[in-house]
């Protein structure tokens, strides 16, 4: 290797190094940030019918459980705070836990507690579903059912999709041997996006909920 | 990365005022209240700032040391990018664009196609998340 020099690699140190933002990061914001137009217009088209028909809202809006959708609201935003629990545990690189109490939890135990939440409240709105289906609230029955399943509807199929997302983070966390930088990432993305549905039903709750 | 953060946020502000301005003159125009443009609007507002917000985090995060393209005395190879890992010939996302596809063909015309095509799904997910996880890639 006599003919090899790394002479002039070495003498350049004018420019400090710095990590470049993760891609995987970067890419996940600008995509959510696509998203939020995404339910935009979902929100369109729940303000429009329901300024075209202001007396059908006043009258399908009463059948609303509010308690209860209260309730499985909680729990979403409480799977936010175990989600993030989760991702502390993941930039730590600990994937599993090192002992029963929660302060020893590892990304894994974390993720399956946020993912127990997440079903319980997609469960929750399928069988709210089923009792609005009950009381004639239908997808195709008239606008208020058309607006109220197409927007809670999107936002459960999204919480769906986060789901299979932390069973996908947490079979890498199995399935690496050392636990490293991009194992995080994967967990620090999923969480960006699992927080981002949680806003946007915060959002939705408001709007169909509260505002009526 | 400033330069992104300054468009972000200028456009960000500008849709905040656009959505302000839309509300008052729609209520002096018409007299009622049209929700769907200020809405719009200012969701147009949050898709700019939040991108600016979050480009603004990573920039603190890094402790004052700007990448090179903010610095005036850099040079183009310093902006030599450190881009992070991209399969040189992974099969899988092909795999899932024709499984989706199938998965979506199947809701237009016929739904046995979907009971198809979803599994495909599963398999093409699985198999790329999993491509650098196995055999000679396990880490």
């Amino acid at each position: 290797m006599d003919n090899v020099t790394n002479a002039s690699v070495a003498s350049r140190t004018l420019v400090p190094m710095v990590n470049r933002p993760n891609p995987v990061a970067v890419g996940t914001i600008v995509w959510l940030g696509s998203e939020v137009m995404f339910f935009a217009g979902l929100f369109a088209i729940y303000f429009t019918l329901r300024g075209a028909a202001p007396e059908m809202w006043a009258a399908e809006a009463t059948k609303l459980n509010f308690p209860y959708s209260l309730t499985n609201t909680i729990i979403l935003v409480s799977s936010s705070f175990t989600a993030q629990f989760g991702v502390f545990a993941a930039e730590r690189l600990q994937p599993r836990s090192t002992g029963w109490k929660p302060t020893q939890w590892g990304m894994v135990e974390w993720f399956y507690l946020t993912y127990a939440l997440g079903a319980i409240f997609v469960s929750g709105q399928i069988f709210e579903y089923s009792q609005l289906v009950s009381e004639g609230i239908t997808l195709d029955g008239n606008a208020y059912g058309t607006a109220f399943y197409l927007t809670t509807g999107f936002h459960g199929l999204h919480v769906t999709g986060g789901l299979i997302a932390f069973l996908l983070v947490i079979g890498r966390a199995y399935a690496v041997k050392n636990f490293g930088h991009k194992e995080a990432t994967s967990a620090i993305v999923v969480s960006y996006y699992w927080h981002f549905v949680d806003v946007v039903w915060i959002a939705l709750f408001l709007v169909i909920y509260v505002l009526r | 990365m400033k330069g992104n953060i300054a468009l972000l946020t200028v456009l960000g502000l500008f849709f905040l005022v656009a959505s302000a301005v839309y509300t008052v003159w729609n209520v002096l125009a018409t007299g009622t209240w049209e929700i769907v443009g200020t809405v719009g609007i200012l969701l147009s507002a949050i898709l700019a700032g939040f991108i600016a917000f979050f480009l603004n985090a990573v920039n603190r995060s890094q402790g004052g040391i700007l990448l090179p393209e903010d610095r005036p005395e850099a040079d183009i190879d310093d902006a030599d990018p450190e881009l992070g890992h991209f399969s040189p010939w992974s099969w899988w996302p092909l795999v899932l664009g024709f499984a989706i596809g199938l998965a979506f063909l199947g809701l237009a015309v016929g739904v046995w196609i979907a009971i198809i095509g979803i599994p495909l799904v599963v398999i093409a997910l699985v198999g790329w998340t999993y491509e650098y996880y196995r055999g000679n890639f396990g880490h």
